[in-house]
């Protein structure tokens, strides 16, 4: 195993919340220093979202789910922006950094007079990636843009749902990793770039924009025949049958995708079924879509006397793409998630021991990216940080503490128990809406997390 | 003309349908010089699905292969061949990347796998993208897209809560494979920069649609919950949904300052001004998240009146207006329209000689030095002499033996 490949560069990291956080933790694992800037008294929202975890417990917020696992392998500061002071050290910081990341409404920047073109008098060859809703230019720039509202804003919604249903939001924000790969992508290419110029570069990255090629099957299809296809459920035009069927259990289901007469002549097989392959209605390839309805009433006979792992087995081993719906506690137990380290156990001084799932999947021969470490407290790097790369002085660092320039702010000084009264979440009702499947109290012990 | 960011690197591409095609395609809009190696004949799969121009299949015309194969040339080479195989080691000499989708152990059997490639070529990034990587109990099961979202623990909680998980639509799972895909050769180029040295990258689509999982398992491994679908409603606040309105659907989110809050004592709430009815700033309901999450129906015939009457456009203009960030849901169509994608010229227009002149989605980010390009995909083999005459030095005649064993 060699070094990482971005061991030696620093990214100044200003983004809050899900996109920003989890493309510099990409930053992270390949080996980049990643600086988080948040206000003294305006820290990352998400570490003040109460969910069991941290819901009346002494300093919420370093335990907040969310926080710890966006923020993992990070640095924290805290620097005002809307100060003076605050502006002239984030200027030093940058001088010293090779990536500044923010991801404010397109305004912000240039207010606190930090947008590129000021950026660049500081470091001329800084790459400044730049993550916003729907970019920095044209009508809608300056809207507000929530992760939530710019999967439908990029025409995904519009495509998922039950058919005949309404169109219906991925259960996450599902334009905010996508959008955290292409920064880090984009932030890749232009050191690479970097490295063989001398030149930065600025990078315009809209939310909106980066999810549309997802769906650009749909789009060509409107673009050639004026079509607009309608929602399909689980349902695709590329195999029959496919879909989510219900297995033993409670709430266990496992999907199952059949392309050819190969794979249909598996199943039937497989599920011991032989009469099926003989019905003529699924004889082919077309009598199979055409009576799907009808196959979906025939599979879900035979899945619902099924163990979902079990039948997921049965099914692969025979040649038939099948998967178990995994929960969240499903895909941490599971052998072969485990097997590949998609979780990276990592220690934290409040958390203790917690599996975090990695960010960029692809596994390297000569270099191990992994989660690089615990989420960082608020403003712990604070006196290294400025000390280390600003030279100031412990005194210097009291007067900016005194003027709410850096510092924690009033943050630590209010009771957990208003913290929670105010923000948390009603669990208890979430269980009995169906909202939740349930809450285990024992969930360390069933991870293996207990000591 | 400004270079492409990846105007120094050469990748030869194996992989076939989306999920690698995606990956080579972002390295390719960014100047990457992208061979993409196909099969003799019928060439990449993907060139059989839809869309087509009138639903007539052929094999120029598959809007899902012009989309994801744009600025690519196109060799057809049987690398299962002996002869295919030296061809494709020719062209492995002068390449930085190679980008493969077969099954795991398909490339070994062809004496093609790392192993039998990284002593010749040192350099190589050599990157292999399947169902559920090379290693782990189920390296040798099948996935596409769906079977990916399901265990992505995404699934189980899209849809409604008492109807069958429900995928995101499209087939998401090849694109997020095809980006992580691009992540790693992207990590791994850097590396050799510093190091000298290529590698073995291995991707798994599985772990790359898990990937975007933002909390569903970090719920359970920080307090022990199992989250469910619920709806479009999103776990830490209500409105957050996709709702009917006068002319379709509008993304309802109230955000971080909608409803009555200390920072709003004294004045109208955005809500309340949205739904032109102040009074509502008394109403239970809009002092308490909790109860709003709880009691949605009650918050959605609030809602109502004003949804059902007003357009998404009229909504969102005065939500956005109001500082509430609330969203479109719109179609293809839409989109297409849209005076904002308009205004920033972001879908592009692209000839082809066989497909005519289409509109394409455009840069999914803007580098202000290394611009994005727009090009069209190849025509099978389009660049069978360029590449083993121009470059390789073959023969022509080489290269009507070689099409007659069906070798290209």
């Amino acid at each position: 195993m060699t070094s990482l490949p971005l061991e030696g560069i620093r990214v100044l990291d200003l983004t809050q919340v899900y996109a920003g956080p989890a493309c510099t933790r990409i930053l992270a694992e390949l080996g980049a220093e990643v600086i988080k800037v948040e206000g003294p008294l305006r820290l990352d929202i998400t570490r003040i979202l109460i969910f069991t975890d941290n819901e009346g417990l002494d300093m919420p917020h370093e335990r907040a789910c969310y926080f710890s696992v966006r923020n993992a392998g990070k640095k924290s500061i805290t620097l005002e922006l809307n100060h003076p002071k605050g502006v002239e050290m984030a200027r030093g910081l940058i001088a010293q950094s090779d990536v500044l990341a923010e991801a404010f409404s397109p305004r912000v920047m240039k207010n606190f007079g930090l947008d590129y073109e000021s950026v660049r008098q500081v470091k001329p060859d800084i790459i400044m990636l730049s993550m916003s809703g729907y970019g920095q230019e044209g009508p809608y720039a300056d809207y507000g843009a929530y992760g939530m509202g710019l999967e439908p804003a990029s025409g995904i919604s519009e495509i998922t749902g039950y058919r005949g249903g309404p169109p219906i939001r991925s259960g996450l924000s599902f334009t905010d990793p996508v959008t955290a790969f292409l920064g880090a992508g984009a932030v890749l290419m232009a050191l690479r770039h970097r490295q063989r110029t001398g030149q930065g570069q600025y990078i315009d990255l809209s939310e909106h924009e980066g999810a549309i090629p997802l769906i650009a099957a749909h789009l060509m299809d409107y673009v050639m025949n004026g079509r607009i296809a309608g929602r399909l459920g689980n349902r695709s035009p590329w195999a029959a049958p496919q879909g989510c069927y219900r297995c033993r259990g409670d709430d266990r289901w496992l999907v199952i995708s059949i392309q050819d007469d190969e794979e249909w002549s598996a199943f039937c097989r497989a599920v011991d079924h032989p009469e099926w392959e003989e019905d003529e209605r699924f004889a082919d390839v077309l009598g199979r879509h055409e009576h799907h309805d009808e196959l979906d009433e025939l599979i879900e006979e035979w899945t619902r006397e099924q163990d979902h792992l079990e039948a997921f087995h049965l099914l692969q081993r025979a040649g038939v793409k099948a998967g178990p719906v995994f929960d969240g506690k499903d895909i941490l137990l599971d052998p072969h998630f485990k097997e590949r380290h998609h979780f990276d156990i990592v220690e934290h001084p409040l958390l203790g021991r917690r599996p975090i799932n990695r960010q960029l999947v692809a596994n390297f021969d000569r270099f191990e990216a992994s989660v690089p470490g615990p989420a960082p407290l608020f403003g712990q790097h604070n006196k290294e940080v400025f000390q280390g790369l600003l030279g100031l002085s412990d005194e210097e660092l009291a007067e900016l503490e005194q003027e709410n320039v850096i510092g924690p702010g009033p943050i630590t000084e209010i009771p957990p128990e208003l913290w929670s009264e105010f923000l948390k979440l009603p669990f208890e009702q979430f269980l009995e809406m169906g909202a939740l499947r349930a809450i285990e109290p024992d969930y360390k012990q069933q991870l293996g997390l207990e000591d | 003309m400004p270079e492409g960011a990846l105007s120094d690197i050469r990748v030869i591409d194996l992989s076939r349908g989306i999920a690698g095609p995606y990956c080579t395609k972002l390295l390719a809009d960014y100047g990457a010089e992208v061979i993409k190696v196909e099969p003799p004949g019928e060439g990449d799969p993907a060139r059989r699905l839809g869309p087509f121009p009138n639903d007539l299949p052929h094999s120029e015309r598959s809007g899902l292969f012009l989309h994801l194969n744009t600025n690519k040339k196109s060799v057809t080479l049987d690398v299962s061949t002996t002869s295919g195989a030296v061809i494709l080691k020719r062209l492995l000499a002068r390449a930085d990347v190679l980008v493969e989708s077969h099954p795991v152990g398909q490339m070994a059997e062809w004496g093609l796998g790392y192993d039998d490639l990284k002593g010749d070529f040192p350099n190589l990034v050599y990157v292999s993208i399947t169902p559920f990587g090379q290693t782990g109990p189920y390296r040798e099961y099948q996935a596409n897209s769906l079977v990916a979202m399901a265990m992505s623990a995404v699934m189980y909680a899209t849809g409604d809560p008492d109807k069958e998980p429900l995928t995101t639509g499209g087939t998401p799972a090849d694109y997020l494979a095809g980006e992580q895909c691009w992540l790693g050769v992207l990590a791994a180029l850097i590396h050799r920069d510093r190091e000298g040295q290529g590698q073995h990258v291995d991707v798994s689509m599985a772990e790359a649609a898990a990937s975007v999982d933002e909390y569903n398992a970090a719920m359970y491994a920080f307090g022990g919950a199992i989250r469910r679908r619920y709806y479009s409603h999103h776990v830490y606040s209500y409105p957050m949904d996709i709702l009917p309105c006068k002319d379709g659907y509008v993304v309802v989110i109230a955000g971080a300052g909608g409803f009555p809050s200390l920072a709003t004592v004294g004045t109208a709430s955005p809500m309340a001004l949205l739904l032109e009815n102040l009074e509502l700033d008394q109403h239970p309901l809009f002092s308490s998240m909790g109860d709003r999450m709880v009691r949605w129906q009650e918050v959605d015939e609030i809602l109502r009146p004003y949804l059902e009457s007003h357009t998404a456009r009229e909504i969102v203009e005065t939500a956005q207006a109001l500082r509430m960030p609330f969203a479109y849901v719109p179609t293809v169509a839409d989109l297409l329209a849209d005076e904002h994608l308009k205004a920033r010229g972001f879908f592009v227009e692209a000839e082809h000689p066989e497909a005519g002149n289409l509109t394409y989605p455009g840069p999914p980010f803007r580098m202000s030095e290394t611009p994005f390009r727009v090009g069209r995909a190849p025509l099978l083999g389009e660049h069978n002499e360029e590449t083993l005459v121009g470059e390789l030095g073959y023969e022509k005649e080489d290269l009507t033996i070689l099409r007659d064993r069906d070798i290209i």
